[in-house]
């Protein structure tokens, strides 16, 4: 090892990195707009609103009240259909996967009931939907539970059960501190991985490996730089992550030695894939192409974006073999839970895949003999 | 190695196999000290593989080479430190300046003596110090990767076809370079598939053709050993020369352009197709006569051109 060596590589590699701006939009920019747009999308959901066709066949003083508590509650924003017209063909016509008919009468049932108190009959609410559309779930359970409060109410009695609820953690997290270590172990993973791979087929193609080899430089040189390398590039984007999520979200994460631990295994596992991959991809495009295969699927069934207990079983089962998984979990555990135990189990298995990875890949990487 | 006091490199034997195709096939030559050594030879002709078993990158299949006295399979570390080299089709970091990069490889052999701008006005680059490397033409890519092979102030000079691709001017350029490396006695091996640059540069030329080596001398050797003739060119000549001369003995071969090409041995020879012309009262506008030249040695060693359908440009004298 000559630390010399790795000093020169390191520079040219900066110096590379600065002047190239498709490297610094990747490295910096995009893993930032990612965070932008998922807090945007995700950060407040309290304030979900819905437009709320209602067809008032009615037209008496208790459609008119229900009307304007389904208006104050906040979730649904009324807006009336013509009285005479076929809800269910307005509908379809108009592409409205839900609408509420108060039928005709509604109002002098109501006020029977409650007047006599007649157990027999109840007022009739209609939902008028389109069961293929995902949002109509949400819209019908907020639906259900209004009505049911408003029956509780009528009742006339204090309720029978009512709930309580008491969080796990020391406080409420929202999605974005979900996210936001997400985005970071997909922008490390995505930078180490491609980086390693693209810059050996792209030096292997120019034939710079070639004028390489006739230099005194020696693989562990060559492994030693590519690493700080990448690791100079992880510390820039996680840096760039945490700063806008600070600024924009307000997030509240745990900043701890368990996340330059992590970045640090982070770099070689990717870093050791990109480089077991390097013999597969003889050239910079189908590296390219070799680097997305293996990217996207890791991204999207490691949790990165989503809770892997969304999925179904056996994507779950699967996502405990990729090395994402534990870089995500391992970092939750750390940044929003506080959950050192966890953390340490992850960072473990993540230490294990790394040394074997990177020992794997610096193996293979014989770019100093019959290039 | 007994010869190793006389002998900067010496080759015995070497082949090399890759499957099926023996690209190097018994070799055996040596490069004195102080010498301009080239490798002649087209495309695929072994050239750059046995240079790079030279350069220590290849192993043998069999054979064996050394560099200083030693062996390159086992001695890789102590014969890099003292070789320069330009690889085939050089290239450097596209986004390094042409001073970054002379700098960069000078650390890569640790030299703090390197004298960049030397190099640079060496390589007549001291203008486009500053220019990054992708905004290099071709003919200044090749003198920066003359610069940095030379980094190391290396005993021995490997250049890997260093003016193939390059317009003429550009050439000419890359060859005064090299020609005041060769006044500085430097030890130069050089392959190239163009023979006016071998003539021009070479010491000693070796002529390899698919694998082997068929002839190794200097270029004036070379041509009075396999070439023992006069061109004679007679220039816009009535088709009639051609039978004329063909009665004398010769073999006349008419051109496009009307020029009729003859091989002769003697100063005589000329004399009496001069002659021959004159007694039959044909017009003659104009002729030359000239010493054949490597690219006619190589063809009438292995039978084919050096260049397929390439036009020269001119003779290099």
């Amino acid at each position: 090892m000559t630390p010399r060596i790795i000093a020169a590589n390191l520079t040219v590699r900066l110096k590379t990195f600065c002047r190239e701006k498709s490297a610094m939009f990747f490295t910096v920019a995009f893993p930032v707009i990612l965070v932008l747009v998922f807090g945007a999308i995700f950060t407040k959901p309290e304030h979900l609103n819905f437009d709320l066709p209602v067809q008032d066949r009615d037209q008496s003083a208790t459609s008119a009240q229900i009307l304007k508590r389904l208006a104050a509650d906040g979730v649904f924003n009324p807006v009336a259909l013509p009285a005479d017209a076929d809800a269910g063909q307005y509908a379809k016509h108009n592409k409205l996967n839900l609408v509420l008919v108060i039928p005709h009468g509604f109002g002098d049932v109501l006020t029977h009931r409650l007047a006599h108190r007649d157990d027999k009959d109840s007022a009739v609410l209609m939902y008028i939907y389109d069961p293929s559309s995902t949002s109509v779930t949400t819209k019908l359970q907020y639906l259900n539970s209004m009505v049911a409060a408003a029956n509780q109410q009528m009742s006339g009695t204090p309720p029978f059960i009512t709930t309580t609820q008491q969080s796990i953690l020391n406080k409420k997290y929202r999605f974005i501190e979900f996210f936001v270590p997400g985005i970071i172990a997909m922008a490390v993973m995505t930078s180490s991985l491609s980086g390693a791979l693209n810059m050996n087929a792209e030096l292997r193609q120019k034939g710079i490996l070639r004028k390489l080899a006739t230099t005194p430089i020696t693989r562990t040189d060559w492994l030693l730089s590519n690493i700080l390398y990448q690791l100079v590039l992880a510390v820039i984007s996680t840096v760039a992550i945490l700063l806008v999520s600070y600024a924009v979200f307000g997030v509240r994460l745990q900043i701890t030695g368990w996340l330059p631990l992590y970045i640090v295994l982070e770099v070689f596992v990717f870093v050791g894939i990109g480089m077991m991959l390097t013999p597969i991809a003889k050239e910079a495009e189908s590296a390219a192409a070799a680097a997305n295969a293996f990217l996207f699927p890791m991204m999207f069934l490691s949790g990165t974006f989503f809770p892997v207990e969304m999925m179904p079983g056996f994507l779950q089962k699967f996502a405990r073999v990729l090395p994402l998984y534990y870089v995500n979990e391992g970092l939750r555990a750390a940044m929003i839970f506080v959950d050192n135990l966890a953390a340490l189990r992850c960072a473990a298995i993540t230490a294990a895949v790394a040394a074997a990875v990177f020992a794997a890949g610096a193996l293979v990487t014989r770019w100093d003999r019959e290039v | 190695m007994s010869n190793s006091a006389v002998y900067t490199i010496v080759v015995e034997a070497l082949s090399k196999r890759y499957g099926d195709l023996l690209a190097v096939n018994d070799v055996s030559f040596h490069v004195n000290k102080g010498e301009m050594f080239a490798f002649l030879g087209p495309n695929g002709a072994g050239k750059t593989t046995t240079v790079e078993i030279i350069e220590t990158l290849r192993t043998p299949t069999s054979g064996s080479v050394s560099v200083f006295g030693m062996d390159v399979a086992k001695h890789k570390r102590d014969i890099i430190p003292r070789i320069g080299v330009l690889p085939q089709g050089f290239n450097s970091f596209d986004r390094l300046t042409v001073s970054e990069s002379i700098q960069y490889y000078a650390k890569l052999f640790g030299n703090k003596t390197t004298d960049v701008d030397g190099l640079m006005n060496l390589t007549d680059l001291k203008d486009k110090r500053n220019v990054q490397f992708k905004k290099l033409s071709g003919g200044l890519k090749q003198r920066l990767g003359i610069a940095i092979a030379l980094v190391n102030d290396p005993e021995v000079l490997f250049l890997d076809e260093p003016t193939t691709g390059l317009d003429p001017h550009a050439r000419r350029a890359v060859w005064d370079v090299l020609l005041g490396l060769k006044r500085k006695g430097k030890v130069v091996f050089l392959t190239t598939h163009y023979m006016e640059e071998a003539e021009l540069l070479a010491d000693t030329v070796a002529i390899i053709s698919k694998g082997k080596l068929v002839a190794i001398g200097s270029p004036g050797e070379l041509i009075e050993r396999h070439a023992d003739y006069m061109c004679l060119r007679l220039k816009s000549v009535d088709a009639h020369a051609v039978d004329i001369i063909n009665k004398m003995g010769f073999q006349p071969v008419l051109d496009s352009r009307n020029n009729i090409k003859v091989q002769v041995k003697h100063t005589e020879d000329v004399q009496q197709i001069l002659d021959a012309i004159k007694v039959a009262g044909l017009p003659l506008p104009g002729l030359d006569v000239r010493k054949p030249n490597l690219e006619e040695v190589f063809l009438s060693l292995t039978g084919e051109a050096l260049h397929a359908g390439a036009p020269m440009e001119g003779d290099a004298r």
